[in-house]
């Protein structure tokens, strides 16, 4: 009596039975858990009858506002950020995103220097939590610098920002270079032929067309006033 | 928020052009003239640089940033190209999910429509229990 629990009229639809101990089976009682329910009877005739509903009687969950069915774009007011980004062709370089920073900054990370790359931060952090204090007179003697010029592999930092277009050009350059090199190389002569511009190769074959015409432009010329000419004329004419 | 993020940058900037301005002190070093001097001064403006930086910290630390960005920018790689990956592929998944969801409602119609005929009682039994607004 003291328990209200354990009057069956009180018990809530959603609570196990599990919970307070064995039930009597010929208790009726509401049930959502979507469990079969059968009932054995044993005796001269056992049979198992299901007394309960079918596992798809479960309670259906709740519709949530938000589900994957809406345009969750849409809902989170990202479709601004989508065109912007989606719409457009967003330039590869890291260069484009930091137009001001000295210095070629899209080549990999890792390629420069093992540990100026950002997982490395990660990775192998560094030493934090001392303070910074400026450099006394004698820490500074370790930066005297030394006259003359500085070493090939540190001039990398003087490469200027604007080299995007610089370096389209080097390239083409170094290419032109590279094929120059190995038209010089009698194997690789053809390589190099394959490898030059059309528009090149369509100026070239100008010149030689051009050059071939004058050269028999010429020798029409010498002939008329070359003496064999005259004769071999007069001969022919003679006959 | 957007403040400290904007005197973060100009610190940063002002750091990044003084290690440029060191280099070029560095590589084109006069040794009659005062580049040991300037040399000593800018080491300890970037000095003075850092502890500013430092003093962010504090005002950042609610700041988090996907380690996925991290590759990009280590490959040398435009960030917003992890943005426009990440739109993208929300995109795509919310409209495999919906797909998912259209189907699934169809194939209860569907299924429901068929056990009617084959289970009458049943599925009145199912929908009297159920209640139709829920079945919809």
């Amino acid at each position: 009596m003291a328990d209200p629990l354990r009057r069956p009229e009180q018990i809530s639809p959603r609570s196990s039975p599990r919970d307070r101990g064995s039930r009597s089976p010929a208790c009726p009682r509401p049930d959502s858990t979507g469990t079969l329910k059968t009932t054995i009877s044993l005796g001269k005739n056992p049979s198992v009858k299901h007394t309960g509903p079918f596992y798809c009687v479960k309670d259906i969950p709740e519709q949530s506002e938000i589900t994957g069915s809406t345009n969750l774009l849409h809902h989170y007011g990202l479709e601004h950020s989508y065109n912007k980004f989606c719409g457009k062709k967003v330039k590869e370089e890291l260069s484009a995103f930091l137009p001001h920073l000295p210095g070629n900054i899209d080549t990999p990370g890792v390629q420069d220097n093992r540990y100026s790359s950002l997982r490395m931060l990660i990775e192998k952090p560094p030493i934090t939590g001392k303070e910074l204090s400026q450099l006394s007179g004698l820490a500074l003697a370790g930066f005297r610098l030394h006259p003359g010029p500085l070493p090939e592999q540190y001039r990398m930092m003087h490469q200027m920002p604007s080299k995007k277009k610089k370096h389209k050009k080097h390239k083409k350059e170094g290419d032109k270079g590279n094929a120059l090199s190995e038209a010089q190389t009698v194997d690789n002569a053809s390589d190099a032929e394959s490898r030059k511009p059309k528009k090149q190769k369509k100026e070239e074959e100008k010149d030689k067309d051009g050059k071939k015409k004058k050269k028999k432009e010429k020798k029409k010329k010498k002939q008329k006033h070359s003496p064999e000419h005259t004769v071999s004329h007069s001969g022919e004419t003679g006959s | 928020m957007a403040d400290k993020f904007e005197s973060l940058e100009q610190q940063l900037e002002l750091f990044i052009e003084n290690t440029r301005q060191l280099g070029i002190i560095v590589s084109d070093f006069q040794p009659l003239g005062q580049g040991q001097n300037v040399l000593n001064q800018k080491i300890n403006t970037m000095v003075s640089e850092m502890q500013e930086i430092e003093k962010f910290r504090p005002l950042l630390q609610d700041v988090h940033v996907p380690l996925e960005v991290f590759n990009y920018i280590d490959e040398g790689k435009n960030p917003n190209l992890y943005t426009k990956d990440c739109l993208e592929k929300a995109l795509e998944k919310n409209e495999q999910v919906k797909g998912k969801m259209d189907n699934l409602k169809r194939f209860k119609g569907l299924l429901m429509v068929e056990l009617t005929k084959v289970f009458p009682n049943e599925m009145n039994m199912y929908r009297a229990l159920k209640g139709e607004d829920r079945l919809k």
